[in-house]
This record gives C-alpha cells, structure tokens and sequence, in this order.
C-alpha cells in the first residue's frame, strides 16, 4: 500500500500533504502538551518499531504470509495522537531512506495509513472494547477488528487515489499520465488484496499482540483504557454486555462493503460481466499493491460484485453519474465521514475521561 | 579538608511493586573513588540514577554538595544546568546512552543542550575525541562501532562537560578483556585527581584499581563498607551478597574440588 | 510456503535492510560529484528533479531526467549495479506487472495485436504503461541517489531548509538509530528460532512465534524508550533541544543549487502540454 512516486498527480500529492498537515500539528502539539520533554525518545523508538514490525512477514491462516503496518497497535498503545506522528515517521523513513513509498507521494501513504488509519483503529477500538476489564477477550477481538478495518479503510482511500487519477489527468493524447485504471477497476484490485491478506495480517498482529499484553505488561494497554477494571469481572465481560456492542459492530460490518460500494460501483458502471472478462480480471490481480495477491473466485467474486451493485443505481443523484467531479466529490465525502466519526469518538471519550 | 560529594540518608525507592531501595544510608567524600558493590538486584545501579537525579527519593534524603536533590530542585534551570555539567553518568547499556546518528552528534549533545556556544563545541568535542583514540570514528554512525568503542564513545559524550563527579554503572560488563583493561586503567589514572568516582561493580578483580573504598549492598541496604582490601578479605560477606561463586576445578595436583574463589590470578 | 517461510521470509527483509544501511554509508564516503555538494543543495535539488518528472506531460522529458539522473550517479561513482539491484529491478517488476494490463484495457487506436491470445495493443495503452514505468523509475532513482551520496544525519539537518522542526529532525536521527537497533535485535531474535524449530509447526504455532516476536521488541521498545530519556535528561536534556549547523555554502555549492533548480525548472517547462 505504499504508493510509489509516478502514481499521483503532483495536484493529488499537494491536496494529500495539506490534508495530513492540520493531524501532523494537531498531534503534536497535543503530545507536547502531554508529554512534555519524553516526546522525543517515546516517538523515536516508538516509530522505529512500527517500522520494523512493517518488516515482519506475518503467517496467515491458508499457509500465506502478509505485511502489518502496525498502526492499530500503535493507536492502542498511545492512542491516536503518539500513533499518527509515530507512523509518518516510520513512513517517512521507509520512503526517504529505504525507497518505498514516493517522496512526493508521501503526504497520500501518511493520510491513508498514519492519520485515517490510527483515527478509525483507535474509533473502533474504543468503541468495541467499552468499558471491559483489561484482560478481557473483547479487546483481543476489538483489537483484530480494529486491525482489520483501519487497513481496509486505508486501502480504499489509496484505491479512490487511485482510481481518480485517470479522471482528470490525461496527455494529449488521452493516454492516463499517472495511476491508468478508473475507480471501479481500482477499488475493487487493492480491496481484494487488503481485504483478504493485508487486513488478516494487520488483525493477527493487532489481535495477538493485545493479548500477549494482556499476559505479560497489562500496564501498557492502560493509556487507552483509562476507566477499564484490572480484574476480570464476568459479570461485565459477558455476552450480554456485549450485546449491544455487537450491535455497533455489525454496522461497522455493514459501512465498509458500503463504502467500497460507494465509490467501488461508482453509480453502477460496474456490472459483474466485468468479472467474466479474463483480461480484466488479470488486471485486477495485477493492479492489486500487494505483493502476494491471493488467488481469486471468480464466482464468489461475482456473487459479492452483484450484491454491491445491486442496490445502488436506484439512489445514484442521476446528475453525477456523468459528472467526472462526482467521482471525487463521493470519495472526498466517505473519507471525510468516516474520519469525522473517528474525531468525534475521540472527543467524546477524551471528554469522558476528562471528567472521570 | 574532604567535603561531602553526595550524602545518602534512609532512601527508599521502589518500581511498581519491587523494593529496589530499603533504607539505604552512604555518604560519598569529594575526590574520592568509590565502588558500590553488589549482585544484580541488590539496588546499586538504582542508587546510581538516584545520585544523578534521574530517579527521585520516595523516602530519606538525598544530598549532592549539601543541595537536597528532589524533583523540584530539578525545576529550576540553573540548577539543573550546573548539576547536569558537573555530574556525568555512564549507563550500562551503550545503546541507550548513544542516541545520535553520529558520533560527532552523540559527543556534542550534552554541550548543545547546555547551549555552549558553537565554536566552543567544536574545539572540546575535537579535544575529547583525539583524547580518547576514536577521532577517526567522528561521523561514524553508532551501529557501525564495536562494543567496546560504544562505551569509548559513551565515555567522551559523558567527559566533554568535564564532570567533576563521574557515576559508572558497570563499565566493563560485555566488554572484551583488551577493552575492559583499558577501562579499568583509565579509571585508575583518576585517582587522587580530585575527580570523584562512583562505579556500580560485581566484578571484584579490579576493584582495588578502580575504588578507595567500598560500599557492599544486598537487598537495597549497605551491607557492610571498608577499603577493598578490608573487604575482599572477608569472604564470608563475599560469600553471603552472591559477589563470590564457586566451581569445580583441577588443581595442579590433579585435585578436583570446589571451593569459593575469586579468578585474581587466572 | 514452508513451515519456516515466515522466519525465512522476514530474516531476509531484516538483512537486506541492514545492507542497504551499509551500502549507503559506504557510497557517502566516496568521493564524487555530488558527495561533495552541501546536503542543502543535494535536498532542494533533487527534490526539484522529482517533482519535475512526477509533472511532466512528455515521455521525452521524463526520458531525458532519467539520463540526467543516471549521468549524477555515474558522476558521483555509484555503481550501475547498484542501481540497478536496489531500484530499477524492484521497481520494474512491481510498476511493471501495474502498468502491464493497461497496454491491452486502454482505448486508442490499434498498434498491434498479441499473437495466439489476440489481446490488442494500443498506442494509447502502450503510452500510459510507458508514463506511469518512467515516471516511477525516474523519481526512485533521483530520490536514492540522495540517500546514496549523503550521510543519513546530513540528510536530517538538511531538512531545517524546508522549515521540518527541530524536533522532528532529532526524532528522525534518532528513530533510524533504533530501527537499526531492533531490526538487528528481530534478526537474533528470529534466528534463534529457526535453529530451535525442528520440524513443522502448524499455523497456530507459527503465528504465535510471529507475535510473540513483536510482543518481545514492544515491551524493550517501551523499556527502550524509558531509558533513552533518562540517558538525554542526564546530558542536560530539558525539552527543546538544539542542533549544531555544521554546512557552509560556498560559490560552488550555489553554481550547482542555480544549475540543479534551473535544470528542473526547464523540466517542468519543457514537460507542459
């Protein structure tokens, strides 16, 4: 998922720096604040281990490996503020010295990855994890979704980058000058990749290196479980506590095919016989970031290209469906929406424990 | 006309649940060297961060010039400054003391954050490294450098202020022993100099070189304190705080037997 | 992938960068062209040549900054091989399989038609594949000369031209000392376990080991980061801190900055549509 230089528009790369510039300062000037002068060793060595943990190869159920990128631990160790500075940094590095991931495209991999991937995993797992004890199970799960989902949402974002390139930067001759493939090839290439491998390994990490905590230093889940009971206390941690939360998590569930279709369908230009074509599918495995694309089902794959499909040409505003702005219009709103509710979960458990 | 450096009185220290400090009581003279002897665990590296106000007392007092050092004194920059200039601590691990990308950078952090001016730096960081031997190591990054050069390179980054009171937390551990005689000897060369010297050990061959008096610790106490001779020959106490060990080994005879011993002459 | 792929696989990583590491430090050293122009001027230059490729709108220009770029390296006496190795191969393969389907999908006048498969050829499509393989190769390539040709902390102070705050130049000098530190510490780490591990492990097991891992580098991150600041405050750290401004401009290193910017401004000049 780290975009290379040559994929964005110098536009796409300027838009993404000035939409990671206010979380950069945002963040640190709140760990100034909080912090004071342990910033600098907490940061440093923080960000050098997400950036070794980035080298881990991660074995995943079915026999493959895959990258994490650490930024759900991140944002659960130090919440989201130390995990936004702690992952451009790490990326910075990666791209600067180790030459992946593009200088000029740096702004974009920290928007997508740093900034809306510590925001939604700390969101969600706050938002799962409630109030339970600190060894409870429900972290170990809020912790692997918030592996799973933070890296989609990441990929999406890098896909609508993407995906939006063909739309408004061509030559003269109208050949694409940078990232070829529209959205709805796009999306769904990186989502299968991230859906199905790099999200499962960001979950195993996620997920096993809570609990591994839980077993040898519960004081380091403490920072982002202020209010949470060191025992285990069944009466809290049972199904029935849970109820509800499962509630919020199936709508998670929900909003992320949703998203996907969102963009993804793009108005209903997709249609599944785009998935009988052997051309394009090839192109779709081949324009997959990751390394290791896993094989595809073409029928399931078709089966889930027609259940996004197919509710949404009906609400589709027909005014946009030729507008080429509408493309970045839908991709700016759902990104925004989605870092709007994480901001917001921010706000009102900050508060919570301001007051607590 | 000996002037009391540091005086300890009844500190107590503890992380989290373990007592590291259980009352303890020393009073270090000025330019004086002084080993404080123990085995792991026993809290004498812990009452090295504490005399380098890094760790602050949670009972007791705890004086350096007759100044109480508490965390409030450390508020004040001036004080913290001068305290900072005058006394140096060498941690045990180099890794944790070599923090910069580069030696040059690593040796003139200290002088940086007591904003000497630039030129001043220079010059003492130039002297401090031909001094040391490891002037060709100038712009070497820190994972480049060999064990024993990270504590040569440490070493300049603590004596470029010209500490007149030096903290050593076991400065030969992990070293090679070409290393560790180079170390111990520069140690030897500060006696009478007017430096004061406290070194955290459990190694007893050198402590004759490196201190004039010791004090021995075990669980967080002073156990016992004396020259070094006076306390290498009680074995009994050597025996008892875990600093000596036994054995088995062939004699000359051809005898196998065990018996407490130090490696003095091996 | 066998039982040990995983340990296999990341061993590999952990090495390769610990050589990249090396490698660097070593081409700094040498003496060539740009080894020889203050970082500042290295930084603002390259940066330029950069943007230059990522805006133009003609292969020519992107053709003519990669030539450029590989006249600097041959200047400042990188090796082709290294090149090659560390960026156009890796490059290459991951931009190329990208860029290969948009040769056959993109819609434009037919060129030629792939025998057996019958897959169409366009111009257009051939043009994009050609952008986006240039385009990333040229970047790559300018990008890691800099990182070749100058010594990771000149780099760093360097930075203070583009206003990056102090602190983050000393976070970045000290988060790359301790990726070096860990990555070498995995290595052992991970090494210990491939001779200790006979026979296959199952999944659970290998994820297990994987995680436990990372769970080890996490709490000495932690009692890492502890001791690092106890290390700085016993050396006068208060908070803010200072770094020493080591470059010197002279006539020479603003002839090169004038000819770097000019070079990347006429890019971009050249590169409208």
């Amino acid at each position: 998922m780290h975009i290379p230089d040559g994929y964005l528009s110098p536009s796409t790369c300027a838009a993404l720096y000035a939409a990671s510039a206010p979380f950069w300062y945002v963040s640190l000037r709140r760990l100034q604040r909080a912090l004071r002068s342990r910033l600098i060793p907490l940061l440093s060595v923080f960000a050098a281990f997400s950036f070794v943990v980035m080298m881990f190869n991660m074995p995943l159920p079915g026999g493959t490996t895959g990258h994490a990128v650490g930024v759900s631990i991140a944002s659960i160790v130090l919440g989201p503020w130390a995990s936004i500075l702690a992952i451009s940094i790490a990326l910075l590095i990666q791209a600067v010295f180790f030459g992946d991931g593009g200088i000029t495209a740096l702004g974009a991999n920290c928007f997508n990855m740093a900034v809306a991937g510590s925001l939604a995993a700390y969101a969600i797992y706050r938002v799962i994890s409630g109030n339970c004890s600190i060894g409870s199970r429900r972290r170990v799960v809020a912790a692997g979704l918030a592996g799973y989902l933070s890296i989609n949402l990441s990929a999406l974002l890098a896909a609508v980058e993407f995906g939006i390139q063909p739309l408004f930067f061509r030559d003269a001759g109208g050949a694409p000058l940078y990232a070829p493939y529209p959205l709805k090839v796009a999306v769904p290439a990186m989502m299968l990749g991230h859906l199905t491998v790099a999200g499962v390994a960001e979950a195993v990490l996620a997920a096993g290196l809570v609990a591994w905590l839980q077993r040898s230093h519960p004081s380091l889940l403490r920072a982002t479980a202020p209010n949470a009971p060191e025992t285990n206390g069944a009466a809290a941690d049972g199904w029935p506590a849970i109820r509800p939360l499962l509630v919020g998590l199936s709508i998670l569930l929900l909003v992320t095919p949703l998203g996907i279709l969102a963009v993804g369908s793009a108005w209903g230009e997709w249609s599944p016989r785009d998935f009988a074509d052997p051309a394009v599918r090839r192109q779709i495995a081949a324009v997959s970031l990751h390394q290791q694309p896993p094989s595809i089902v073409p029928a399931g794959l078709q089966r889930l290209s027609a259940v996004w499909t197919a509710p949404f040409p009906a609400y589709a505003p027909p005014f946009l469906r030729s507008a080429s702005f509408g493309y970045l219009l839908s991709a700016t709103f759902g990104a925004g929406l989605i870092l709007l509710v994480a901001v917001g979960a921010d706000r009102v458990f900050s508060g919570r424990r301001g007051s607590g | 006309m000996t002037t009391r450096i540091f005086e300890v009185q009844d500190v107590r220290y503890c992380y989290e649940r373990v007592v590291a400090l259980d009352g303890t009581s020393l009073t270090v003279p000025s330019g004086v060297r002084v080993a404080l002897l123990g085995a792991n665990g026993s809290g004498k590296s812990t009452l090295l961060r504490l005399l380098d106000g890094l760790y602050f007392a949670e009972s007791g007092v705890l004086r350096f010039a007759g100044e109480p050092l508490t965390e409030a004194r450390f508020e004040d920059e001036s004080f913290s400054f001068d305290f900072r200039r005058r006394v140096g601590i060498l941690f045990q691990n180099p890794d944790v003391q070599l923090f910069n990308p580069s030696v040059f950078d690593e040796v003139a952090f200290g002088p940086l954050q007591l904003r000497w001016p630039p030129e001043e730096i220079r010059k003492r960081v130039g002297a401090i490294l031909d001094a040391l031997h490891i002037a060709h190591l100038k712009d070497r990054p820190p994972h480049r450098l060999s064990g024993g050069e990270k504590k040569r390179v440490a070493i300049a980054s603590v004596l470029v202020l010209d500490p007149q009171v030096l903290l050593l937390d076991e400065p030969t551990a992990a070293l090679d022993p070409q290393s560790q005689g180079q170390m111990i000897d520069m140690i030897s060369a500060w006696k009478d100099t007017g430096r004061t010297v406290v070194t955290a050990t459990h190694d007893l061959h050198s402590v004759e070189d490196i201190a004039d008096y010791c004090f021995v610790f075990e669980a967080g106490r002073v156990l016992a304190e004396g020259t070094p001779s006076d306390i290498l020959q009680d074995v009994g106490l050597l025996r008892r705080t875990g600093l000596l060990h036994s054995h088995r080994h062939t004699h000359p005879s051809g005898e196998i037997h065990s018996h407490p011993h130090q490696h003095h002459d091996h | 992938m066998g039982s040990h792929g995983f340990l296999e696989g990341s061993i590999q990583g952990f090495l390769r960068a610990l050589e990249h590491a090396l490698e660097s430090e070593e081409l700094a050293r040498r003496n060539g062209l740009l080894q020889s122009l203050d970082p500042r001027v290295k930084l603002i230059g390259t940066l330029g040549l950069v943007l230059a490729a990522t805006t133009s709108r003609r292969l020519a220009v992107i053709a003519a900054l990669f030539a450029l770029a590989c006249l600097l390296a041959a200047c400042s006496r990188v090796p082709l091989r290294t090149l090659m190795f560390r960026t156009w191969a890796g490059a290459l393969t991951f931009t190329g399989v990208i860029a290969l389907p948009a040769v056959f999908l993109t819609p434009g006048p037919l060129f030629w038609r792939l025998p057996l498969l019958g897959f169409p050829v366009t111009l257009t499509g051939l043009r994009t594949a050609a952008y986006l393989v240039s385009r990333v190769e040229t970047a790559a390539t300018l990008s890691m000369l800099l990182v070749l040709c100058t010594p990771w902390s000149h780099v760093l102070k360097a930075l203070r031209v583009l206003r990056v705050p102090v602190v983050l130049v000393v976070i970045l000098g000290m988060t790359y000392r301790y990726i070096l530190l860990m990555i070498a510490a995995a290595r052992e780490m991970f090494e210990s376990r491939r001779s200790r591990t006979v026979g296959r492990l199952d999944a659970g097991q290998r994820r297990r080991m994987a995680v436990s891992a990372a769970g080890v580098l996490l709490s000495r991150t932690m009692q890492l980061s502890g001791d690092v600041y106890l290390a700085m405050q016993a050396r006068g750290f208060r908070g803010d801190v200072y770094v020493l401004d080591e470059f010197r401009m002279d006539g020479r290193n603003w002839v090169w900055l004038a000819l770097l910017i000019a070079l990347g401004g006429a890019a971009v000049w050249a590169g409208r549509s």
